[in-house]
Protein backbone atom coordinates (compact mmCIF):
# COMPACT_ATOMS: atom_id res chain seq x y z
CA UNK A 1 0.00 0.00 0.00
CA UNK A 2 1.05 3.53 -1.01
CA UNK A 3 -0.08 7.11 0.06
CA UNK A 4 0.42 9.79 -2.35
CA UNK A 5 -0.89 13.29 -1.67
CA UNK A 6 -1.54 15.14 -5.28
CA UNK A 7 -1.55 19.13 -5.01
CA UNK A 8 -4.33 19.60 -7.98
CA UNK A 9 -7.46 18.00 -8.79
CA UNK A 10 -5.65 16.42 -12.40
CA UNK A 11 -2.98 15.01 -10.36
CA UNK A 12 -5.64 13.29 -8.02
CA UNK A 13 -7.43 11.97 -10.81
CA UNK A 14 -4.11 10.47 -12.67
CA UNK A 15 -3.01 9.00 -9.59
CA UNK A 16 -6.63 6.86 -9.61
CA UNK A 17 -6.17 5.54 -12.81
CA UNK A 18 -4.33 2.65 -11.06
CA UNK A 19 -6.36 -0.45 -10.14
CA UNK A 20 -6.93 -0.60 -6.63
CA UNK A 21 -6.71 3.10 -6.37
CA UNK A 22 -9.19 4.95 -3.51
CA UNK A 23 -9.60 8.16 -2.92
CA UNK A 24 -8.69 9.30 1.28
CA UNK A 25 -10.66 12.19 2.64
CA UNK A 26 -11.30 12.56 6.77
CA UNK A 27 -10.55 8.98 6.92
CA UNK A 28 -14.05 8.36 9.10
CA UNK A 29 -14.51 5.97 6.53
CA UNK A 30 -12.01 4.35 5.01
CA UNK A 31 -9.97 4.18 7.68
CA UNK A 32 -12.34 2.22 10.40
CA UNK A 33 -12.93 -0.34 7.20
CA UNK A 34 -8.97 -0.59 7.12
CA UNK A 35 -8.54 -1.55 10.56
CA UNK A 36 -11.35 -3.98 10.52
CA UNK A 37 -9.08 -5.78 7.35
CA UNK A 38 -12.14 -4.97 5.32
CA UNK A 39 -10.74 -3.04 2.45
CA UNK A 40 -6.95 -2.75 1.61
CA UNK A 41 -6.33 -0.20 -1.17
CA UNK A 42 -2.89 -0.53 -2.97
CA UNK A 43 -2.91 3.16 -3.59
CA UNK A 44 -4.69 6.03 -1.46
CA UNK A 45 -5.14 9.42 -2.86
CA UNK A 46 -5.28 11.65 0.06
CA UNK A 47 -7.40 14.75 -1.25
CA UNK A 48 -5.77 17.13 1.66
CA UNK A 49 -3.58 19.17 -0.37
CA UNK A 50 -5.91 20.06 -2.48
CA UNK A 51 -7.62 23.33 -0.91
CA UNK A 52 -10.22 23.89 -3.80
CA UNK A 53 -12.11 21.11 -2.15
CA UNK A 54 -12.75 22.15 1.32
CA UNK A 55 -14.41 25.45 -0.07
CA UNK A 56 -18.03 26.49 -0.42
CA UNK A 57 -19.41 28.68 -3.08
CA UNK A 58 -22.52 30.47 -3.17
CA UNK A 59 -23.73 31.13 -7.06
CA UNK A 60 -26.24 33.71 -7.99
CA UNK A 61 -29.61 31.60 -8.21
CA UNK A 62 -28.93 31.19 -4.80
CA UNK A 63 -26.87 27.29 -5.15
CA UNK A 64 -24.67 26.39 -2.83
CA UNK A 65 -21.95 24.00 -3.91
CA UNK A 66 -19.58 22.19 -1.49
CA UNK A 67 -16.59 20.45 -2.20
CA UNK A 68 -16.15 17.41 -0.99
CA UNK A 69 -13.62 17.80 1.28
CA UNK A 70 -16.04 20.03 3.18
CA UNK A 71 -16.10 18.72 6.66
CA UNK A 72 -19.33 17.81 8.97
CA UNK A 73 -18.59 20.66 11.36
CA UNK A 74 -18.84 23.15 8.75
CA UNK A 75 -21.66 22.39 6.63
CA UNK A 76 -23.46 22.34 10.15
CA UNK A 77 -22.90 25.68 10.86
CA UNK A 78 -23.41 26.77 7.61
CA UNK A 79 -25.16 30.10 7.75
CA UNK A 80 -25.83 30.75 3.93
CA UNK A 81 -28.61 28.20 3.19
CA UNK A 82 -31.90 29.47 2.35
CA UNK A 83 -34.94 28.43 2.66
CA UNK A 84 -35.24 24.32 2.77
CA UNK A 85 -31.41 23.92 1.75
CA UNK A 86 -31.36 23.94 5.80
CA UNK A 87 -32.36 20.45 5.46
CA UNK A 88 -28.52 19.56 5.02
CA UNK A 89 -27.11 21.66 7.75
CA UNK A 90 -29.67 19.82 9.77
CA UNK A 91 -28.30 16.61 8.97
CA UNK A 92 -24.74 17.50 9.20
CA UNK A 93 -25.66 18.55 12.63
CA UNK A 94 -26.61 15.02 13.71
CA UNK A 95 -24.14 13.33 12.16
CA UNK A 96 -21.80 10.93 14.88
CA UNK A 97 -20.28 13.23 17.63
CA UNK A 98 -18.06 16.54 17.27
CA UNK A 99 -14.02 14.78 16.54
CA UNK A 100 -15.89 12.68 13.64
CA UNK A 101 -17.46 15.69 12.51
CA UNK A 102 -14.13 17.49 12.55
CA UNK A 103 -12.92 14.52 10.51
CA UNK A 104 -15.32 13.22 8.50
CA UNK A 105 -16.54 15.15 4.71
CA UNK A 106 -19.40 15.11 2.82
CA UNK A 107 -17.47 13.15 -0.05
CA UNK A 108 -16.40 10.77 1.83
CA UNK A 109 -19.53 10.06 3.56
CA UNK A 110 -21.45 9.92 0.04
CA UNK A 111 -18.90 7.55 -1.78
CA UNK A 112 -18.87 5.42 1.12
CA UNK A 113 -22.96 5.39 0.97
CA UNK A 114 -24.21 3.51 4.25
CA UNK A 115 -27.72 4.07 3.61
CA UNK A 116 -27.87 4.92 7.12
CA UNK A 117 -26.08 8.05 6.88
CA UNK A 118 -27.80 11.07 7.09
CA UNK A 119 -26.74 12.81 4.30
CA UNK A 120 -28.12 10.26 1.43
CA UNK A 121 -31.68 11.61 2.55
CA UNK A 122 -31.49 15.24 3.42
CA UNK A 123 -29.08 15.49 -0.08
CA UNK A 124 -32.18 13.41 -2.53
CA UNK A 125 -35.11 15.61 -0.45
CA UNK A 126 -33.21 18.92 -1.76
CA UNK A 127 -32.46 17.91 -5.09
CA UNK A 128 -28.92 18.23 -4.77
CA UNK A 129 -26.70 16.97 -7.67
CA UNK A 130 -23.04 15.17 -7.47
CA UNK A 131 -20.27 16.99 -9.79
CA UNK A 132 -17.67 13.81 -10.59
CA UNK A 133 -14.54 14.33 -12.20
CA UNK A 134 -12.45 11.73 -13.82
CA UNK A 135 -8.99 11.87 -16.57
CA UNK A 136 -11.65 11.99 -19.10
CA UNK A 137 -13.52 15.11 -17.62
CA UNK A 138 -16.33 15.20 -15.46
CA UNK A 139 -20.16 14.28 -15.37
CA UNK A 140 -23.16 15.49 -13.27
CA UNK A 141 -25.32 13.15 -11.21
CA UNK A 142 -28.69 13.44 -9.33
CA UNK A 143 -28.59 12.77 -6.00
CA UNK A 144 -31.47 10.10 -6.44
CA UNK A 145 -28.89 8.60 -9.15
CA UNK A 146 -25.68 8.97 -7.67
CA UNK A 147 -27.07 6.63 -4.39
CA UNK A 148 -27.83 3.38 -6.56
CA UNK A 149 -28.22 0.51 -4.11
CA UNK A 150 -26.54 -0.72 -0.82
CA UNK A 151 -22.93 0.71 -0.34
CA UNK A 152 -23.41 1.56 -4.18
CA UNK A 153 -22.93 4.48 -6.15
CA UNK A 154 -23.02 5.97 -9.18
CA UNK A 155 -18.83 6.50 -8.93
CA UNK A 156 -16.75 4.71 -11.47
CA UNK A 157 -12.99 3.17 -10.99
CA UNK A 158 -10.95 6.50 -11.24
CA UNK A 159 -13.95 8.62 -10.60
CA UNK A 160 -14.14 11.22 -7.66
CA UNK A 161 -16.38 13.68 -5.86
CA UNK A 162 -15.27 16.96 -6.92
CA UNK A 163 -19.00 19.12 -5.17
CA UNK A 164 -22.26 18.81 -4.17
CA UNK A 165 -24.46 21.37 -5.79
CA UNK A 166 -27.63 22.07 -3.45
CA UNK A 167 -29.64 23.81 -5.90
CA UNK A 168 -32.02 27.05 -4.38
CA UNK A 169 -35.19 25.64 -2.53
CA UNK A 170 -38.49 26.58 -3.28
CA UNK A 171 -38.95 30.09 -2.14
CA UNK A 172 -40.30 30.36 1.55
CA UNK A 173 -40.20 26.77 2.35
CA UNK A 174 -38.19 25.11 5.01
CA UNK A 175 -36.16 22.13 5.34
CA UNK A 176 -36.18 19.67 8.52
CA UNK A 177 -34.21 16.21 9.39
CA UNK A 178 -35.56 13.76 11.74
CA UNK A 179 -33.62 11.16 12.98
CA UNK A 180 -34.71 7.64 14.94
CA UNK A 181 -31.47 6.13 17.08
CA UNK A 182 -30.26 4.29 19.80
CA UNK A 183 -28.65 6.82 20.84
CA UNK A 184 -27.52 10.49 19.27
CA UNK A 185 -24.91 10.08 17.14
CA UNK A 186 -25.65 6.43 15.82
CA UNK A 187 -26.30 5.46 12.74
CA UNK A 188 -30.22 6.17 11.86
CA UNK A 189 -32.94 3.52 12.28
CA UNK A 190 -35.05 5.58 10.10
CA UNK A 191 -35.03 9.07 9.18
CA UNK A 192 -37.24 11.63 7.41
CA UNK A 193 -35.68 14.36 5.56
CA UNK A 194 -38.41 17.19 4.30
CA UNK A 195 -38.59 20.15 2.46
CA UNK A 196 -42.14 21.82 2.60
CA UNK A 197 -43.87 24.74 1.94
CA UNK A 198 -47.43 26.27 2.76
CA UNK A 199 -49.40 29.14 1.17
CA UNK A 200 -52.14 29.73 3.89
CA UNK A 201 -53.89 26.19 4.34
CA UNK A 202 -52.36 25.17 0.97
CA UNK A 203 -48.81 22.59 0.77
CA UNK A 204 -47.31 24.26 -2.31
CA UNK A 205 -44.48 22.43 -2.33
CA UNK A 206 -43.25 19.24 -0.60
CA UNK A 207 -40.27 16.76 -1.11
CA UNK A 208 -39.86 13.84 1.68
CA UNK A 209 -37.07 11.04 1.48
CA UNK A 210 -36.75 8.01 3.52
CA UNK A 211 -33.54 6.87 5.14
CA UNK A 212 -32.22 3.68 6.51
CA UNK A 213 -35.59 1.92 5.35
CA UNK A 214 -33.88 0.34 2.18
CA UNK A 215 -31.04 0.19 -0.47
CA UNK A 216 -31.55 3.81 -1.12
CA UNK A 217 -33.41 6.89 -0.05
CA UNK A 218 -37.06 6.65 -0.55
CA UNK A 219 -38.65 9.26 -2.58
CA UNK A 220 -42.27 9.31 -4.30
CA UNK A 221 -42.36 12.21 -6.58
CA UNK A 222 -46.22 10.73 -7.73
CA UNK A 223 -47.04 10.91 -3.82
CA UNK A 224 -45.48 14.54 -3.76
CA UNK A 225 -47.03 15.70 -6.79
CA UNK A 226 -50.81 14.28 -5.15
CA UNK A 227 -50.42 16.23 -2.28
CA UNK A 228 -49.33 19.25 -3.55
CA UNK A 229 -52.09 22.28 -4.43
CA UNK A 230 -54.41 20.97 -1.64
CA UNK A 231 -54.94 21.24 2.08
CA UNK A 232 -52.70 18.63 3.82
CA UNK A 233 -55.54 16.46 5.79
CA UNK A 234 -54.69 13.03 7.48
CA UNK A 235 -56.28 11.26 4.04
CA UNK A 236 -53.80 13.46 1.95
CA UNK A 237 -50.89 12.47 3.92
CA UNK A 238 -51.67 8.86 4.51
CA UNK A 239 -51.64 8.62 0.77
CA UNK A 240 -48.37 10.25 0.85
CA UNK A 241 -47.16 7.51 3.72
CA UNK A 242 -49.03 4.46 1.54
CA UNK A 243 -46.76 5.53 -1.72
CA UNK A 244 -43.84 5.67 0.22
CA UNK A 245 -44.14 2.35 1.96
CA UNK A 246 -44.17 0.78 -1.80
CA UNK A 247 -41.15 2.05 -2.07
CA UNK A 248 -39.35 1.13 1.50
CA UNK A 249 -37.32 -2.43 1.45
CA UNK A 250 -35.78 -2.28 5.24
CA UNK A 251 -34.02 -5.33 6.22
CA UNK A 252 -33.15 -6.63 10.21
CA UNK A 253 -30.45 -5.47 11.45
CA UNK A 254 -28.64 -4.96 14.49
CA UNK A 255 -30.37 -1.49 15.48
CA UNK A 256 -34.13 -2.85 14.97
CA UNK A 257 -36.32 -5.10 12.39
CA UNK A 258 -37.30 -4.73 9.47
CA UNK A 259 -40.61 -4.55 10.66
CA UNK A 260 -40.17 -1.95 12.99
CA UNK A 261 -38.52 0.03 10.42
CA UNK A 262 -42.10 -0.28 8.57
CA UNK A 263 -44.06 0.89 11.03
CA UNK A 264 -42.00 3.59 12.12
CA UNK A 265 -40.86 5.53 8.89
CA UNK A 266 -45.08 6.20 8.06
CA UNK A 267 -45.10 8.08 11.21
CA UNK A 268 -42.04 9.77 11.37
CA UNK A 269 -42.98 11.20 7.93
CA UNK A 270 -46.95 12.53 9.43
CA UNK A 271 -44.92 13.81 12.51
CA UNK A 272 -42.47 15.93 10.33
CA UNK A 273 -45.18 17.22 7.96
CA UNK A 274 -47.12 17.87 11.21
CA UNK A 275 -44.39 20.05 12.37
CA UNK A 276 -43.57 21.62 9.56
CA UNK A 277 -46.87 22.85 9.25
CA UNK A 278 -46.99 24.08 12.61
CA UNK A 279 -43.38 25.67 11.87
CA UNK A 280 -44.79 27.47 8.81
CA UNK A 281 -48.40 28.21 10.37
CA UNK A 282 -46.27 30.49 13.30
CA UNK A 283 -43.84 32.51 10.52
CA UNK A 284 -47.03 34.09 8.40
CA UNK B 1 5.96 -2.04 3.51
CA UNK B 2 8.11 1.14 4.68
CA UNK B 3 8.13 4.50 3.40
CA UNK B 4 10.55 7.04 4.40
CA UNK B 5 10.66 8.83 7.81
CA UNK B 6 8.26 10.94 7.89
CA UNK B 7 8.54 14.11 10.16
CA UNK B 8 5.54 14.52 12.93
CA UNK B 9 4.71 17.52 15.36
CA UNK B 10 3.54 16.55 18.59
CA UNK B 11 3.05 18.92 21.40
CA UNK B 12 5.20 21.38 20.24
CA UNK B 13 8.37 19.26 19.51
CA UNK B 14 9.36 17.75 15.93
CA UNK B 15 9.39 13.88 15.25
CA UNK B 16 11.27 11.89 12.55
CA UNK B 17 9.82 8.88 12.76
CA UNK B 18 11.32 5.71 10.74
CA UNK B 19 9.48 2.51 9.66
CA UNK B 20 6.42 4.53 9.15
CA UNK B 21 4.15 2.37 6.26
CA UNK B 22 0.90 3.65 4.43
CA UNK B 23 -1.93 2.49 6.62
CA UNK B 24 -0.23 3.18 9.86
CA UNK B 25 -2.19 4.55 12.08
CA UNK B 26 -1.09 8.19 14.22
CA UNK B 27 -2.37 6.27 17.45
CA UNK B 28 0.40 3.48 16.51
CA UNK B 29 2.82 5.88 15.96
CA UNK B 30 2.01 7.39 19.36
CA UNK B 31 1.60 4.51 21.43
CA UNK B 32 4.52 2.32 19.34
CA UNK B 33 6.92 4.42 18.27
CA UNK B 34 6.97 7.17 20.52
CA UNK B 35 5.81 5.71 23.72
CA UNK B 36 2.87 8.54 24.07
CA UNK B 37 0.83 5.74 25.32
CA UNK B 38 -1.67 8.50 26.62
CA UNK B 39 -4.19 8.13 23.50
CA UNK B 40 -5.96 4.93 24.28
CA UNK B 41 -6.72 1.99 21.65
CA UNK B 42 -10.32 1.16 22.63
CA UNK B 43 -12.53 0.14 19.23
CA UNK B 44 -9.72 1.69 16.75
CA UNK B 45 -13.36 2.04 15.00
CA UNK B 46 -13.44 5.72 15.88
CA UNK B 47 -16.35 5.11 18.15
CA UNK B 48 -15.25 5.17 21.95
CA UNK B 49 -13.03 8.19 21.92
CA UNK B 50 -10.52 6.67 24.00
CA UNK B 51 -7.63 7.69 21.30
CA UNK B 52 -9.15 11.03 20.81
CA UNK B 53 -5.85 14.29 20.13
CA UNK B 54 -6.02 17.68 19.23
CA UNK B 55 -5.29 17.71 15.49
CA UNK B 56 -4.89 22.16 14.57
CA UNK B 57 -7.12 22.85 17.59
CA UNK B 58 -9.74 20.74 16.69
CA UNK B 59 -10.41 17.00 18.94
CA UNK B 60 -9.88 13.83 16.48
CA UNK B 61 -9.70 10.30 15.77
CA UNK B 62 -6.28 9.42 15.83
CA UNK B 63 -6.70 5.43 15.02
CA UNK B 64 -8.50 6.86 11.70
CA UNK B 65 -5.77 9.35 11.09
CA UNK B 66 -2.93 7.95 9.08
CA UNK B 67 0.16 9.00 10.31
CA UNK B 68 1.76 9.73 7.15
CA UNK B 69 -1.96 12.36 6.05
CA UNK B 70 -0.48 13.97 9.26
CA UNK B 71 3.09 15.50 8.47
CA UNK B 72 1.70 18.89 8.14
CA UNK B 73 -0.62 19.24 12.20
CA UNK B 74 -0.41 20.22 14.92
CA UNK B 75 -0.57 17.39 17.36
CA UNK B 76 -1.50 17.30 20.94
CA UNK B 77 -1.70 14.58 22.88
CA UNK B 78 -2.94 14.12 26.53
CA UNK B 79 0.84 14.41 27.32
CA UNK B 80 0.96 18.09 26.34
CA UNK B 81 -1.92 19.25 28.15
CA UNK B 82 0.34 20.42 31.09
CA UNK B 83 2.42 23.08 30.85
CA UNK B 84 5.91 23.07 32.66
CA UNK B 85 5.19 20.67 34.82
CA UNK B 86 1.47 22.39 35.93
CA UNK B 87 -1.64 20.56 35.46
CA UNK B 88 -4.07 22.08 32.91
CA UNK B 89 -7.44 23.46 35.15
CA UNK B 90 -9.44 20.32 33.44
CA UNK B 91 -6.97 18.17 34.95
CA UNK B 92 -6.48 19.93 38.23
CA UNK B 93 -10.63 19.14 38.34
CA UNK B 94 -10.59 16.10 37.19
CA UNK B 95 -8.29 15.10 40.34
CA UNK B 96 -10.13 17.19 43.02
CA UNK B 97 -13.30 16.32 41.91
CA UNK B 98 -12.46 12.44 41.07
CA UNK B 99 -13.94 12.27 38.14
CA UNK B 100 -11.16 9.27 36.98
CA UNK B 101 -12.39 5.56 37.97
CA UNK B 102 -10.26 3.20 35.69
CA UNK B 103 -8.69 6.01 33.33
CA UNK B 104 -9.40 4.31 30.15
CA UNK B 105 -11.18 6.87 28.77
CA UNK B 106 -10.14 10.27 31.03
CA UNK B 107 -6.90 11.34 28.38
CA UNK B 108 -9.65 11.61 25.15
CA UNK B 109 -12.38 13.16 27.42
CA UNK B 110 -9.99 15.79 28.42
CA UNK B 111 -8.87 16.37 24.64
CA UNK B 112 -12.37 17.32 23.90
CA UNK B 113 -12.67 19.09 26.98
CA UNK B 114 -9.94 21.25 26.01
CA UNK B 115 -11.40 22.04 22.82
CA UNK B 116 -14.90 22.83 24.55
CA UNK B 117 -12.70 25.43 26.75
CA UNK B 118 -11.62 27.47 24.00
CA UNK B 119 -14.83 29.61 24.20
CA UNK B 120 -13.52 31.42 27.49
CA UNK B 121 -16.98 31.42 29.39
CA UNK B 122 -19.28 29.18 31.59
CA UNK B 123 -20.34 25.58 29.83
CA UNK B 124 -23.55 24.87 30.68
CA UNK B 125 -23.55 20.65 32.04
CA UNK B 126 -25.92 20.20 28.53
CA UNK B 127 -23.11 21.62 26.55
CA UNK B 128 -20.62 19.59 27.97
CA UNK B 129 -22.33 16.22 27.58
CA UNK B 130 -23.11 17.53 23.82
CA UNK B 131 -19.60 18.32 23.55
CA UNK B 132 -18.47 14.92 25.24
CA UNK B 133 -20.58 12.89 23.12
CA UNK B 134 -18.37 11.06 21.55
CA UNK B 135 -16.39 9.82 24.15
CA UNK B 136 -17.61 7.20 26.07
CA UNK B 137 -16.96 6.24 29.90
CA UNK B 138 -17.88 2.22 30.99
CA UNK B 139 -16.93 2.47 34.63
CA UNK B 140 -19.39 4.76 36.50
CA UNK B 141 -21.17 6.81 34.06
CA UNK B 142 -20.65 10.58 33.40
CA UNK B 143 -21.39 13.06 36.37
CA UNK B 144 -18.49 13.49 38.06
CA UNK B 145 -16.73 13.89 34.39
CA UNK B 146 -18.98 16.46 33.55
CA UNK B 147 -19.31 18.09 36.94
CA UNK B 148 -15.37 18.46 36.57
CA UNK B 149 -15.79 19.94 33.38
CA UNK B 150 -18.02 22.69 34.05
CA UNK B 151 -16.24 23.65 37.49
CA UNK B 152 -13.35 24.44 35.20
CA UNK B 153 -14.84 26.39 32.89
CA UNK B 154 -16.06 28.58 36.01
CA UNK B 155 -12.97 28.89 37.50
CA UNK B 156 -10.03 28.81 34.88
CA UNK B 157 -7.85 31.60 34.65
Amino acid sequence: MELVKPDSLDAAVDALQEDGAACLSGGATLVAMMNSDLVAPDRLVSLRNIPALRHVRYQADGSVVIGAMRHHRETAQETNFRDGQSVISEAARQIANPPVRNMGTMGGSCAFFDPAADYPPALVAADARFLLRSSEGHRTVSADDFFVDWYETALKDGELIEFVVIPPAHSGSIGNYTKLARVSGDFAIASVALVMAMEEEVCSYLAVAVGACGPKPARSREGEADIMGGRLDNSAIARLTDALDALLDPVDDVRASAEYRRRVAPRMVRQAIRKAQKVLSEVR
Amino acid sequence: MSTDAIKLMINGVGHSVAGVTAGTTLLTVLREKLALTGAKRGCNQGVCGACTVMVDGAPMRSCLSLAANCTDQDITTVEGLALDGALSSVQQEFVSGNAVQCGFCSPGIMISAHALLRGNRALTAEEVRAGLSGNLCRCSGYKKIVEAIVKASETRP
